[in-house]
């Protein structure tokens, strides 16, 4: 296991994959907000959440690395091509499996079902996060594409 | 005992009889969808899963073929009473049946979250007190094609499906409905005849058994009623002020928090015009109103509950404000014309989708400032990403005053420098810069904003302002004159007792009087649009505020009472009302006409405040 390279390699993949959505925001291709939405498990307000989401997600996004690390070291071989491919699976599983059942357990998003008394008020994502823009499916495969390409060049196998 | 029997029997030719007069149907819901009742116990309009969904009851304007549900009495009995049962959203409508009396009760239950109940339940129960015949007629038919269901029956359960949309009817006590023929039941004073619809969309069906539905809505009731039990006393009217808001209530879709300007598409502007438009989205307009109207009765939850609906739902399009979004904030697609739908009393096309979405409309900006200053106003302080996005706003404006809009009429053709447009840019300006005052803001940007202000006050008052007539107009150098313009007294930018002001408001009664307190919003047919169109109820409600907050509070009193007289019992407001016919057109519910009612009331309240205050003064010699 390249331990180091997982450690320093994933906070630089963490860092492509928010700047990705960062600039898909500002251009106003989604309204995905990871930060925001994992912060806003601690906090409400808002600004703090985007403080306290970002280290959450950077804690995330090491998790994430070192699956990926484990998945180049049983494959012995880590190219630009396989971390794309882990990209795909692990978006897919984001935008269908891990998104749409925030409404779950995050304690300030509502969920399709919410009624008049709720107090969440983080709209809930839906299906592949298209509550937040037709484009959200997009911009976040790419985001991960670019996480999974910079894992596969960066790490090493073993 | 209860004696429930069914039997196949002729459909009754009242029952087809259309079109009910809007002022007719009661409205339900559940903050995620809503039907339209008629008073013969016809649900004509529900569209599911949600308020922008397909129609599954839509004869309202798709003719027989679209469906309906009817519960009522067996002939055509004369209603005996109808309302709503207080604070809260459940509607009782009673009929004269022989010697007895049949009452309908129904609502939507609205807290599903957390319980294992389906989205949208809909519970209706008749109960006599004598033995009654009623009918039931079940017509469920889906979307633009009006399919009808492959329908099957599970046990006590009749399911209808349309592939990924179900819905199941259950009655208590058992009674065969079959779709499409009506069903006569006994209903006797023992026992109730209660009936349950659960709708599914993309999710397993959920059996409720009517018992417990009828105690979850019992549940609901109560906490309506705890909700309005929160509205301050003070306010003048409050039957109806409560009526507005928990109709503002039930119209924002609680999932993301949006207002829906009204439950239905193409209810026409004119019986039997082609001015029919889709209503079923979220104008950043009306969230502003609304949050005002809840910030004045002390529901600062439900204030912030718009905001942020507003701050998240515009993101994407910042600093551009859309004038018009759907219920997850995505722009509303394009009008479409639903092919074979006749309309409400002939009034075609039926539309879906809204085309104002594109258009640039300048006030937008001076209603959502405005808010954010109300909140600021009242001791609130707004995080920096809330500021920020309302900066980006009154950069925009900054920007863009200068040019020709769509104004808040959303007319389509060619833009124009509307002068209630400019006065909202004024309004967006002033108001980002007094929340500068207590928000971190560049000084820069402070000093582009004072200085576009001033600009803009120099130009509205050289080219928007008729001196011969002392009357503001409704575009540059035109004579028509705009009722919107009745929330000059309102922005600060004159003060509220000048002469311009008082020569407005004199003017616009004047010049779009439509009898009594009715106004036209501006003169009839100027609009490019074939056809003529009816008094704009708000307009009535703006006027009964501007006479308040400009010293005429007796006047304002009068003109607030006498539109309050024209409002069907219930206490629901469509967007317009026939001034020769007396009949509301246009779409109904509707959340502006809604929230300007609460308004203008609040505006009286504190007129009548600020005049008990002085006489105080004057009495102690103070």
């Amino acid at each position: 296991m390249d331990w180091s390279g997982w450690l320093v390699f994933g906070l630089v993949a963490t860092c492509a994959l928010t700047g990705v959505m960062i600039a898909a925001q500002l251009v106003g291709l989604t309204r995905l907000d990871i930060p925001l939405m994992l912060g806003t498990f601690v906090t409400g307000d808002p600004d703090r959440a985007r403080v306290a989401g970002f280290f959450l997600h950077l804690i995330a996004g090491e998790a994430f690395a070192f699956g990926y690390a484990v998945g180049f070291a049983l494959l012995d071989e880590a190219t630009w091509w396989i971390g794309g491919i882990f990209g795909l699976v692990h978006v897919g599983v984001v935008l269908t499996a891990i998104v749409p059942l925030l409404p779950g357990v995050h304690p300030r998003m509502a969920s399709a079902r919410a009624g008049p008394r709720t107090t969440a008020v983080l709209e809930p994502p839906g299906l592949l996060g298209l509550n937040y823009g037709v484009q959200t499916p997009a911009v976040a495969i790419i985001a991960h594409l670019a996480f999974g390409i910079a894992l596969g060049i960066l790490l090493q196998p073993h | 005992m209860t004696e429930a029997r069914s039997r196949s029997a002729e459909p009754e030719p009242h029952a087809w009889s259309r079109p009910v007069p809007i002022e007719d149907y009661g409205f339900i819901g559940d903050t995620r969808t809503a039907a339209l009742v008629a008073s013969d116990g016809a649900i004509d309009w529900m569209c599911v899963p949600r308020f922008d969904g397909l129609p599954l009851f839509g004869r309202l304007v798709g003719g027989a073929a679209a469906g309906a549900f009817r519960m009522g009495p067996a002939g055509s009995p004369a209603v005996l009473a109808r309302g709503y049962s207080e604070g809260s959203t459940r509607l009782e409508t009673t009929w004269r049946t022989g010697g007895g009396r049949l009452t309908l009760t129904e609502g939507m239950v609205a807290e599903v979250a957390g319980r294992l109940l389906p989205t949208t339940l809909l519970v209706r129960r008749l109960t006599s007190d004598q033995p009654v015949e009623a009918t039931i007629e079940f017509d469920p038919r889906l979307g633009e094609r009006r399919r009808a269901p492959r329908v099957r029956r599970r046990g006590p359960l009749l399911v209808c499906s349309w592939g990924a949309t179900a819905v199941a009817l259950r009655t208590e006590p058992q009674v065969r409905v079959e779709p499409g023929e009506p069903t006569v039941v006994t209903v006797t004073p023992d026992r109730p005849v209660t009936v349950v619809l659960a709708v599914a969309h993309r999710e397993p069906l959920i059996d409720v058994p009517p018992r417990e539905a009828w105690d979850r809505l019992e549940a609901d009731t109560k906490l309506w009623r705890e909700w309005c039990a929160g509205i301050d006393d003070d306010v003048s009217h409050r039957p109806v002020v409560v009526r507005s808001l928990l109709t503002l209530k039930l119209l924002t879709y609680s999932p993301s928090g949006a207002p829906v300007a009204a439950p239905t598409t193409s209810l026409p502007e004119e019986l039997g015009g082609i001015r029919n438009w889709d209503y079923r989205y979220a104008w950043p307009r009306d969230a502003s109103i609304g949050l005002a109207a809840f910030l004045g009765v002390g529901k600062p939850e439900d204030a912030l509950h718009f905001l942020a609906w507003l701050l998240h739902a515009s993101r994407l399009d910042r600093p551009r404000l859309p004038p018009l979004l759907t219920l997850d904030g995505a722009h509303a697609p394009g009008e479409r014309i639903l092919d074979g739908w006749p309309g409400y009393a002939d009034s075609t096309p039926v539309r879906i989708g809204n085309g104002a979405a594109g258009q640039h409309q300048l006030d937008g900006y001076g209603w959502v400032i405005d808010a954010g200053w109300l909140l600021v106003e009242r001791g609130h302080h707004l995080n920096s990403e809330t500021w920020r996005a309302l900066r980006g706003f009154a950069d925009r404006v900054a920007e863009r005053w200068r040019e020709p809009d769509a104004g808040i009429w959303e007319v389509r053709g060619d833009n124009s420098h509307h002068v209630h447009s400019k006065l909202m840019a004024w309004l967006a300006l002033d108001r980002a810069l007094r929340i500068a005052a207590s928000h971190r803001t560049p000084s820069r940007t402070v000093q582009r904003w004072r200085t576009e202000r001033e600009a803009l006050t120099a130009e509205v008052r050289a080219n928007g302002f008729d001196a011969r007539r002392n009357t503001y107009t409704r575009t540059y150098g035109s004579t028509d004159l705009d009722a919107a313009l009745l929330v000059l007294p309102l922005l600060g930018f004159e003060s509220s007792d000048s002469d311009r002001v008082r020569g407005t408001i004199d003017a616009i009664r004047r010049d779009l009087g439509a009898g009594g307190p009715l106004l036209y919003r501006y003169p009839p047919g100027r609009d490019g649009l074939a056809g003529g169109e009816a008094a704009f109820l708000p307009c009535s409600f703006w006027l009964a505020q501007a006479l308040a907050v400009s010293g005429d509070v007796a006047e304002a009193r009068r003109v607030f009472d006498a539109t309050i007289a024209l409002c069907n019992p219930l206490g629901l407001l469509a967007e317009e009302l026939d001034p020769s016919a007396r009949r509301y057109v246009g779409n109904y519910p509707q959340a502006l006409s809604q929230a300007a009612l609460v308004q203008a009331a609040l505006a009286i309240r504190d007129a009548e405040r600020l005049e008990r205050g002085r006489a105080a003064r004057t009495a102690t010699g103070g």
